[in-house]
């Protein structure tokens, strides 16, 4: 969850856009800045190289070479991530295309619906933005296959207002190559693709239609329309004799959850990313996902804003170099303090003096080498932590036994750490993998070594690589797996059936008939000399993969903060404005962002210094539908004319009270009331 | 060289087009005379007739076999000229194809042009004797941009363009312009001009649909069954389906060539499962008696077929998938449902249904709706406002509702979260304007009445979806939007 931040990086942790905005020439103070100067970047040094640089922090005591690296790591780590998103997305089309293509070359059409045009109905659900990069790959791809003889035209709602527009368009992109449209060559083929078909005029749709239907004996048409509700829908508005004219197929894209799913682990959880999305904000972005009509991009932008805050507004962020690049010149005192005002650095200290260690706090807190020492040690800590993260993940994941998507478990695994032995909890396997058959168990195993061995590419972890552990780990699940193999097979030859004293049916309800009286008892089936064994091998087995799964929260870790970025408030304000919320908040606490001392005491009631309008807001707030004007006058007349503490006289009153109203006009809150002439009505109600 | 005055179209022709398209006989006889230079040759003629009723296939067909020297003939599609001026000079265009004319104007903007250029081409060149050019205007009545006076304009080109009187050539009178129009219905007032033929082919009868399908039979149902038997059950089939369907509805050839397309498949079922023989017509007739009371398959569906993909196993958990209801995020759908509840529901209700203020509780369905506006009824009833399907409201009120109804819908937004900390009243944030938004482009909600920007709170919609798919979308939500109307 958001905590907040300690004092040198809450300050810094502003938003790009505010930083920026600063009253140059002031004297720079150290500590307890407030949130408008804290980047105050000094004018010269904002000039210098090409004017490009990103302006030092730690109120310009930052040094050039420090806030470079800051964004020399950013430009390093972005577009690695940007390109995985491309590939990843690109990826999840795929498969539509490739059915796409096919329905377009295939002769289906031509038995079944002679005469008819074939048209492709791609359901791409709400997500519009989305379309625009599934139908330029689709005109990729018909280009290549087709060898020139395909074209392809892509029709966009608001760029086709009417049927010339769009048979001009068609002509131009279309028939650009096929000399003599009506020459009846027969090899050309034209694929019109409506992009965002709900958007269209209906009865263009069907003009088009019935003009690409009547020239088909001439030039081959093929359509194709992006849907994003539904293929009912969308014939409950075409004409019977357009429906007539089209013989269709329906596709399916991946949907949008499965697509952010795969998105998010590559970008965020995978371990091409450099700064780790915290829990909080994660989930925020996730919801919005689910909730609204969101695209991915509207996520990957998010993502991408995260990044820029943390590198441009944290100067901590270059701290995230790997530990021999990181220069001890690069550290400078500003560093260190803002080190070591942060939240893990005072619970790491803690837990040293309550584990005894005092030396040990006492020389991080006063001996700056000592600390710049363990700076230059956490970033191979935060590879053996997100190793660790990732092959929890990954193994978890192989078991297939965790009911929870991807992004629930990363997102808990980021909050609470991964330990199978809470329950109930995310990562609750144990009696799934006890309950296990033999077979299954096998098969548990062989899945668990492939990752061991490969590991997961869609998270980009490459396995345990060819150390002792790994060695050690393959070494157990072979002999494992031997054991249960064997085990098998004697159970086999005995002709009974293996099984262990966890899985159920080794307790057998059992009903016994004595004397007419039906006899429950439970009975516990007894268990060979093999089921025990197998047992043992389970046993064996889960206490093994304990060993290899398990991690620490996050926010456990020291330093944390150099590399986690949960701060959702500046990504709401830029991403999910409040139009509405911010002028009423702002109406009914002026004092708030004037900071004025007049209205100190006011604390969101009416009082007379606050300025007209927000009295007016006020009063506006206790009406009702339609607001006397005299009434209202005499209200706000009471709270500062000549009777009150304000003391105004009645024509300064008067000007600032019509002021106030005009701008309430303006804002749309009122307007003039056509039943009484005197009234003003009320017409902000959300 | 004699012509003769009067000759009867060529046998031979006639009945190579008669074969292929059976039932038309009459209809390509008269065609014929009335085309053919040395029969009755007309200036003007009118076919018309429903749609697929061989109009423009025979006329293509007889035209192409008339095809020669002194016989020539253009043939121009309206649905194909987007404006009035393209089919004049798609019409300039493919006379002077048909005619090998060199010198072709590149533009031609209006009737008078057109005439002008037609005369250059037809009248003022010297033409072998007893030329003539049939010029087709096809579904000429679907015309687009077509100015009021195009169809008599057009009736007229026969007369200018034709030689005139005195001219030496034309020595019998016989004018060799023949404009062909083919309509679906012709004009009323074409009863009281006496000099246009007019030329009807009217829809199939029943046998001749039966003729004309079974031309086309489907393959043998089994192996073990001969092309004959097959063709035996098909033509019975045929002849029950065109009974059970009701006549508007079985009316054109396509209709029912689809029906049959659809029905056949479910009709041999129980032939291919072996339970009954081809002989046995009328206990299949019993079996399938469910399928031939379907109206549905009157709708012409876009005939969706599954992806031709090796995976076509398994097409029927994929649509499910798409189904309108998973496709659309929360507020979208809560947003959808309000829209028809506004739109539904009347305002004077919303403070019973949507306010917790004044009443405590909730009175559902209704609780106003005694009282007043009782007593007056029985003067002028009003029709029951379902009826009279979605009204339109203000964007505010629907607004409004959204609100009240969101926390009771979903306790998730505004909720706490899992560390107690309450998130703060959800207001309304830019998202749900994008929702709106995109509701509106999907042309789910509908704005009513141009102007005013998308945000404006003071804007018109309507929902422009059905109540089988707000009942669905509800219950994917765990609403039943039953219980939030008010009648």
């Amino acid at each position: 969850m958001f905590t907040a931040p300690p004092t040198t990086t809450a300050a810094t942790n502003t938003s790009p856009t505010t930083t920026t905005k600063s009253a140059p020439g002031r004297p720079a103070k150290r500590r307890r800045v407030s949130e408008k100067d804290t980047a105050a970047p000094l004018p010269a040094q904002e000039k210098d190289d090409e004017g490009r640089q990103w302006p030092r922090l730690f109120n310009g005591f930052e040094s050039p070479s420090a806030a470079d690296l800051r964004k020399k790591t950013y430009e390093s780590a972005w577009p690695v991530l940007e390109s995985e998103i491309e590939s990843v997305l690109r990826d999840a089309n795929r498969q539509t295309l490739e059915e796409v293509v096919e329905f377009l070359n295939s002769d289906v059409h031509e038995c079944e619906g002679r005469g008819r045009v074939p048209a492709g109905f791609i359901i791409t659900g709400p997500n519009i933005a989305g379309q625009d990069l599934l139908f330029s790959q689709l005109g990729d791809v018909l280009a290549e296959r087709g060898e020139g003889r395909v074209r392809f035209v892509r029709l966009k709602a608001g760029e086709v207002g009417n049927l010339k527009g769009g048979l001009k368009r068609i002509v131009r992109e279309g028939m650009g190559g096929v000399e003599g449209g009506d020459g009846g060559e027969g090899g050309g083929r034209v694929v019109v693709a409506f992009q965002d078909s709900e958007a269209f005029d209906t009865g263009l749709v069907g003009e088009l239609v019935g003009l690409f239907h009547s020239w088909q004996d001439r030039i081959q048409f093929s359509v194709l329309f992006g849907i994003a509700t539904s293929v009912e829908l969308f014939q409950a508005r075409q004409l019977k004799a357009t429906a007539r004219q089209l013989y269709g197929a329906q596709f399916d894209v991946v949907q949008a959850n499965a697509v952010l799913e795969s998105v998010i682990m590559a970008a965020v959880a995978g371990a091409k990313a450099q700064l780790r999305i915290g829990p909080g904000l994660l989930r925020k972005l996730v919801r919005r996902q689910q909730e609204h009509v969101a695209g991915v991009g509207a996520f990957v932008s998010s993502l991408k804003y995260a990044y820029m805050n943390h590198f441009y507004a944290n100067p901590l962020s270059a701290l995230l170099v790997d530990g021999q690049k990181l220069d001890k010149e690069i550290l400078q005192p500003e560093h260190l303090e803002a080190v070591r005002m942060l939240e893990s650095f005072k619970s790491h200290v803690e837990q040293s003096v309550e584990d005894g260690r005092l030396d040990h706090a006492r020389l991080l807190l006063e001996n700056d080498d000592y600390l710049k020492g363990r700076i230059n040690r956490q970033a191979a800590k935060r590879q053996q932590y997100l190793g660790k993260l990732l092959q929890s993940l990954a193994l978890v994941i192989a078991t297939e036994h965790s009911k929870r998507s991807f992004v629930e478990l990363y997102e808990a695994a980021l909050e609470e750490g991964i330990s199978l032995d809470q329950s109930p909890g995310p990562f609750d396997l144990g009696d799934a993998i006890k309950r296990s058959t033999p077979e299954e168990l096998i098969g548990l195993i062989k899945r668990v070594m492939t990752v061991v061995v490969d590991g997961n590419p869609s998270l980009h972890w490459n396995g345990m690589g060819i150390g002792q552990d790994a060695e050690a780990a393959i070494d157990k699940f072979e002999a494992l797996r031997a054991d249960v193999e064997r085990l098998i097979e004697t159970s086999k030859k005995k002709k009974t059936s293996l099984k262990s004293k966890y899985s159920s049916q080794s307790r057998v309800l059992r009903t016994t008939v004595v004397a007419q009286k039906v006899q429950l008892s439970r009975d516990t089936a007894t268990l060979t000399e093999e089921d025990n064994a197998f047992t043992a091998a389970i046993d064996d087995f889960f206490a093994f993969f304990k060993t290899l799964v398990g991690c620490e929260p996050l926010s456990n870790l020291f330093l944390n903060e150099v590399w986690q970025y949960d701060y959702h408030l500046p990504y709401e304000d830029v991403f999910v404005p409040r139009p509405g919320a911010t002028f009423a908040r702002a109406l009914s606490r002026p004092h708030d962002y004037l900071g004025c001392a007049c209205c100190d005491k006011a604390n969101g009631s009416m009082v007379g210094t606050l300025p007209a309008t927000s009295i007016l807001y006020h009063l506006y707030s206790e009406a009702g539908a339609s607001i006397n004007v005299a009434d209202l006058w005499a209200a706000y007349y009471a709270l500062v004319g000549e009777d009150s503490e304000i003391g105004m006289d009645e024509r300064s009153a008067l000007v600032l009270f019509y002021r106030g109203l005009a701008e309430m006009r303006a804002m749309g809150f009122v307007k003039q009331s056509k039943k009484k002439a005197d009234h003003i009505a009320k017409l902000k109600w959300l | 060289m004699t012509v003769p005055i009067f000759e009867l179209p060529d046998e031979l022709r006639l009945s190579l087009i008669t074969k292929q398209f059976p039932c038309r006989e009459p209809q390509i006889r008269a065609l014929a005379t009335l085309l053919n230079p040395s029969s009755a040759p007309c200036r003007n003629l009118v076919v018309y007739g429903t749609e697929a009723t061989g109009k423009s296939a025979i006329t293509t067909a007889l035209l192409a076999s008339l095809d020669g020297d002194s016989f020539k003939h253009a043939i121009v599609n309206s649905i194909e000229c987007i404006t009035a001026r393209h089919l004049y000079e798609t019409v300039v265009g493919k006379v002077a194809a048909a005619v090998e004319w060199e010198a072709v104007a590149p533009r031609c903007e209006s009737v008078s042009q057109l005439t002008v250029e037609l005369s250059k081409m037809l009248r003022y060149t010297e033409r072998p004797d007893g030329f003539r050019f049939v010029l087709v205007f096809d579904g000429i009545d679907h015309q687009r941009e077509a100015p009021h006076t195009l169809l008599p304009a057009l009736a007229k080109l026969s007369e200018i363009v034709s030689p005139s009187l005195y001219h030496p050539l034309s020595s019998l009178l016989i004018p060799s312009l023949t404009t062909l129009f083919i309509l679906t219905s012709p004009p009323p007032n074409n009863l009281l001009t006496t000099f246009t033929p007019n030329l009807h082919f009217p829809t199939y009868t029943k046998p001749e649909f039966i003729t004309i399908l079974s031309l086309s039979p489907p393959p043998p149902i089994t192996p073990s069954t001969t092309p004959t038997e097959t063709l035996d059950l098909y033509t019975r089939f045929l002849s029950a389906l065109h009974d059970s369907l009701s006549r508007p509805a079985s009316r054109t050839l396509p209709s029912l060539t689809q029906a049959s397309r659809t029905l056949w498949p479910k009709f041999i079922q129980p032939i291919l499962a072996r339970t009954h023989t081809v002989k046995e017509f009328s206990k299949l007739i019993v079996l399938a008696r469910v399928h031939f009371q379907d109206e549905s398959l009157l709708d012409p569906t876009l005939s969706l077929s599954p992806p031709p993909t090796t995976t076509t196993t398994t097409p029927n958990p994929t649509i499910k998938t798409t189904d309108l209801a998973t496709l659309l995020p929360t507020t979208a759908r809560f947003l959808l449902l309000s829209a028809y509840l506004a739109s539904h529901n009347p305002t004077k209700s919303d403070l019973t249904l949507f306010s917790t203020f004044h009443h405590g509780r909730k009175r559902r369905r209704g609780g106003f709706t005694g009282g007043r506006a009782r007593k007056n009824g029985s003067q002028h009833r009003k029709i029951a406002r379902k009826l009279l399907g979605a009204h339109a409201f203000v964007l505010e009120r629907m607004l409004a509702i959204f609100m009240a109804v969101r926390t009771e819908w979903d306790p998730a937004s505004g909720g706490r979260t899992k560390n107690g900390i309450v998130e703060g009243e959800q207001g309304l944030d830019n998202d749900i304007y994008m929702s709106i938004a995109t509701l509106a482009s999907l042309r789910l909600l509908v704005k009513v009445g141009g102007g005013g920007d998308v945000t404006d709170l003071g804007g018109k919609w309507r929902v422009a979806v059905g109540w089988e798919v707000v009942r669905g979308l509800g219950r994917s939500v765990g609403v039943e939007v039953e219980e939030w109307l008010v009648e």
